[in-house]
């Protein structure tokens, strides 16, 4: 991506993320930093828990709170900063500036409301039409995301649907005001495999068409590796390592991120040996070590990472930056 | 057309609990109930004059043919007429049954629908001050003994220690004024008990809901608060509501205007029960306890088709 002379879409800065929990607060995000370029999609990848759906929320202010609570930090998205917005300014923000889907196409839609008296209600939310263009548009947005007879599919409700047509429901609600950008919460994940490749296809497919940019909040790497121009990749609330898509695939530097590559399964290997794992768990988030979150699991820890935490430095060439003191070069 | 077939299928289905239902209440009316016989005898009755007065009141028929009988007068609406007064059952019951709804209705729909609205506005709050200030309200609305409640109201509003406005008991009824007058004591009472239960009831509902993903779905889709509550969450949570006002309304109509009417002395048809429970009027218990399980039958056919019109999930198959 050449992205020196262009102007980040959104720009997240030192963001801080707690809930107040019984024990004490917990930091689900700690001091991230990322930039989104127009036209631009990057994936957030870590295992559950490192905030990854956590930072997708945020950006939209989703979180529960209280108890969640945005400690530091900015969001600067379109020249504004989302943190420093009302809530009522951040209601007209959501779904037609920024949009959003769900991991859940089961749950995720309203069970007694038809998918177009839903779609409907959005439309008209953010765009002054009349019931009837509303609905027109409606029917426009499930054509373009691939529902076959959109006409009457419109007045079914979600529960006659399969989940795979669910989700591209929700892909033509999200996309329907024409959103800047789009955050997808694992939206494959909760679908069958070949659906899965069908629906990913699809929302490429129409960030193309709708000229946004996407965040991509997921596990799954293979996703990641087809959809996505940059990735971060984050741990216990950190990012520790930010590439574009086909270094990080080729020349992942820190350990963690070499860790997930190595643990995918091949098919075409030839010798089938024991698939590796990292070893060890993920520190509790209300017990963090002070050095590198990922140096008790780490091969090439040293004293170092146990004292000081290493930061992400960006290399202003590449945009690659990488938080780790020995990375695997 | 699907929901008519519900219906007569549901009715037919609901048959057999009514027979279920009369058929008990007959029984232990029969075994336990009062006996008139000696009632209408003098001092030391002979054995001629027991039978008699027993062929008299029919009570030397076999059970079931006794059984037949009442649900003949159950088909016919005809139970003939009070032991106690001589006046036809169907009587009484037309001249009655209007008060005790008259009597009942504000304060039921009123105590849901207030209930329906705090529990929104405490819901919207949730754990903030103004929650906190309903659900206390609620709970000392639910503590307090309906019989206190009808007292402390009577003193407050129809007495010369308070305001004196209302009238104490009775049920002298020619205009609107005089129903408003006659109902305002009654119907703040009744509120003010359901409103704690009700309040609390459906602010867990609502609550719960709350947390559902698709709320969070709407949400992101910039949804105002105000209508992500009326709409999606209100609608959503209709089934425990519905079901909720629903099967209470039997239950109000015969134990809640037989307490509300015997302590302000309004001539309901819960006035009349009880009288009948006290005196032993047969063939008013019969009727009462009849119609009362017609009215679950039918409530239960209400309910069921009002879940399909919020649920289209809902099969009325």
């Amino acid at each position: 991506m050449s992205s020196e002379n262009k102007t980040p879409l959104l720009s997240v800065r030192n963001l801080v993320v707690e809930f107040s929990t019984r024990y004490g607060p917990v930091r689900a995000v700690d001091d991230i930093s990322f930039d989104v370029y127009p036209n631009e999609t990057v994936g957030i990848v870590g295992e559950s828990g490192c905030g990854k759906t956590v930072t997708g929320l945020t950006l939209l202010q989703l979180i529960p709170m209280p108890p969640g609570r945005i400690v530091q930090g900015s969001i600067n998205f379109d020249g504004r900063d989302l943190t420093k917005l009302s809530e009522k300014e951040m209601q007209e923000m959501r779904g037609s500036d920024i949009s959003m889907i769900f991991q859940e196409p089961m749950t995720a839609l309203n069970p007694v409301f038809s998918v177009g008296n839903q779609m409907i209600d959005v439309l008209r939310r953010h765009k002054n039409l009349t019931r009837r263009q509303a609905r027109e548009l409606a029917i426009n947005m499930l054509d373009t995301v691939g529902i076959p007879a959109p006409r009457k599919r419109i007045d079914e409700y979600p529960h006659q649907m399969s989940g795979g047509m669910r989700q591209r429901v929700m892909i033509a609600m999200a996309l329907s005001c024409g959103p800047k950008l789009l955050i997808a919460d694992e939206p494959t994940t909760a679908l069958d495999v070949t659906t899965q490749a069908q629906v990913m296809e699809q929302i490429v497919k129409l960030q193309d068409e709708f000229h946004m940019s996407m965040i991509l909040v997921t596990h799954d790497l293979g996703v990641v590796a087809e959809s996505c121009d940059r990735a971060i990749v984050m741990y216990c609330g950190n990012i520790i390592e930010t590439a574009a898509i086909d270094d990080l695939f080729h020349k992942p530097q820190h350990p963690y991120t070499r860790g997930l590559l190595d643990s995918i399964p091949r098919i075409r290997e030839e010798r089938i040996t024991e698939l590796p794992i990292i070893r060890g768990m993920v520190p509790d988030l209300l017990h963090l070590p002070d050095g590198c979150r990922f140096a008790d699991r780490c091969p090439r820890a040293t004293d170092e990472c146990r004292q000081d935490k290493p930061v992400v430095n960006i290399d202003p060439v590449t945009g690659n930056g990488v938080a780790c003191y020995h990375p695997m070069g | 057309m699907e929901v008519l077939q519900y219906a007569i299928r549901k009715l037919l289905g609901g048959i057999p609990l009514v027979l279920g239902v009369t058929f008990i209440s007959f029984l232990l009316m029969v075994y336990f109930g009062p006996d008139k016989t000696y009632e209408l005898l003098g001092k030391n009755p002979t054995q001629e004059q027991i039978d008699e007065i027993r062929h008299e009141l029919g009570y030397d028929k076999p059970f079931m043919v006794r059984y037949g009988e009442y649900l003949k007068q159950m088909a016919t609406l005809d139970f003939g007429a009070s032991d106690s007064t001589g006046e036809p059952v169907s009587k009484v019951l037309a001249r009655t049954v209007p008060i005790s709804l008259a009597l009942i209705t504000p304060g039921f729909i009123l105590g849901n629908v207030l209930g329906i609205l705090l529990a929104l506005i405490a819901a919207y709050h949730r754990s903030g001050p103004i929650d906190k200030y309903i659900m206390g309200f609620s709970v000392v609305g639910m503590s307090i003994s309906f019989l206190i409640v009808v007292i402390a109201f009577q003193i407050i509003f129809s007495s010369s220690y308070g305001l004196n406005a209302f009238p104490v008991r009775g049920w002298n009824v020619h205009s609107f004024s005089d129903y408003l007058r006659y109902i305002t004591v009654p119907t703040l009472a009744t509120i003010f008990v359901a409103l704690g239960y009700n309040t609390r009831f459906y602010r867990a509902v609502l609550v719960e809901e709350m947390t559902r993903d698709h709320v969070r779905t709407a949400k992101a889709f910039g949804t105002r608060p105000g209508k992500l509550l009326y709409k999606n969450i209100l609608k959503n949570s209709m089934i425990p509501i519905i079901t909720r006002i629903m099967f209470s309304i039997p239950l109000v109509v015969v134990s809640g205007s037989l307490i509300i009417e015997s302590y302000f002395g309004i001539p309901g048809i819960g006035k009349v029960t009880y009288d009948a429970i006290t005196t032993g009027d047969q063939p008013i218990l019969k009727a009462v306890v009849g119609l009362t399980a017609v009215l679950f039958v039918i409530t239960l056919l209400i309910t069921d088709i009002l879940y399909r019109v919020v649920d289209p999930r809902v099969s009325l198959k």
